[in-house]
């Protein structure tokens, strides 16, 4: 696994919807700028191999950076892999859909759920959002969230951008009847 | 690395006109503004002595003046604050604009105790995808903990003299 570099986010919200949030919501997003494993290379059939090789590495690298840039428990939680113009979408999913990978945020932030992501190709400069569940019931309304990131020179086109993002609460000000009143 | 934390504040004179008197508000919401920036990157960064160069930087809603934005960070009531709490002595580099809600800067940075340390000529780019609404203000401190990434474009004691009249004449 090559790391290019490493950017983290910290977003946090004093004042929604012209009213306090206290104490602050807070959001961290921490992403790796990774050489795509497969650059170069002709259509790979069986990527297992640069999985193996790669997913549990950066699962491992970023999950402790998230939480430490959070500077608090976890409520919710979600990834992205980000592919530049020569890769595949499939190359990005390949190295954030496997419990390899997951699994180390799960673990350290106590989750059980799975994690919702974004895959996406694009330039450099690209805008995506992560979209954040709650870590042991996605049902809950209160915390379905998402959070916007641009890193103005990544991905190159041989690159995969991989970032974990975790929210110590759900949305300021939620107030959204919970989903069980529904039913 | 580099490290750029953005306040994204009200705008204490949206609407006021050209007339308005920027110097009050300036005086006790600058160094709000400074403390809660200084404190992040001092946190993110790992304290003053390991930062090696610092900028600086305001965007402004549209319904605001970039006067406004110079108000907040073209004092001594951010700018003295910045060079204290990050142990600096150079005056600090900047850059300003107006724009929606979106809009990127890029963050100048050099070095904070010898400016023209060539070596630490670089920038941070920042984007708030909500921000500044028409009558906010983002404020930006930034700073890097070394110089660019293997900078070698040599520095002022070893550039030669260049002048037009020493290139044309070698190409004579």
């Amino acid at each position: 696994m090559n790391v290019r570099k490493i950017v983290t986010i910290v977003d946090e919200t004093m004042l929604e919807g012209g009213r306090a949030v206290s104490p602050a919501a807070r959001v961290a997003v921490v992403a790796a700028i990774i050489e795509n494993p497969w650059d170069g290379q002709p259509f790979v059939e069986d990527l297992s191999s640069g999985i193996r090789d790669n997913a549990s590495d950066i699962g491992a690298l970023l999950a402790p950076k998230v939480i430490d840039a959070l500077g608090g428990p976890v409520e919710a939680y979600g990834k992205a892999a980000i592919v530049g113009l020569d890769g595949e979408i499939e190359h990005g999913s390949a190295l954030i859909h496997t419990l390899q990978f997951g699994d180390h945020f799960r673990k350290a932030a106590e989750a059980t759920t799975l994690l919702p992501a974004v895959e996406k190709r694009g330039p450099a400069g690209v805008t995506f959002d992560i979209p954040l569940k709650h870590k042991t019931d996605a049902t809950v309304r209160s915390h379905h969230q998402s959070i916007e990131v641009r890193i103005a020179d990544a991905p190159h086109p041989g690159e995969i951008i991989i970032a974990l993002a975790a929210a110590s609460q759900g949305r300021p000000q939620a107030r959204l009847a919970p989903l069980s009143s529904e039913q | 690395m580099r490290a750029a934390t953005a306040a994204v504040v009200a705008n204490p004179w949206a609407g006021r006109g050209p007339d308005a008197d920027l110097s009050v508000a300036s005086a006790w919401l600058a160094p709000a503004i400074a403390a809660s920036l200084l404190d992040r990157i001092l946190r993110g960064l790992g304290g003053a002595e390991s930062i090696e160069a610092f900028g600086k930087g305001a965007i402004v809603g549209t319904t605001g003046e970039i006067e406004h934005g110079g108000a907040l960070i073209h004092t001594p009531y951010f700018g003295n604050l910045v060079r204290e709490s990050l142990e600096g002595s150079s005056i600090i580099c900047f850059a300003d604009s107006r724009g929606a809600a979106g809009q990127p800067l890029v963050v100048p940075m050099w070095h904070k105790s010898a400016a023209a340390t060539r070596s630490h000529y670089q920038t941070v780019d920042i984007r708030i995808p909500d921000a500044p609404r028409p009558d906010e203000i983002v404020v930006i401190a930034a700073a890097s903990t070394g110089p660019r990434p293997h900078a070698r474009i040599g520095d002022r004691t070893t550039d030669e003299a260049v002048s037009w009249n020493k290139l044309i004449g070698a190409n004579r």
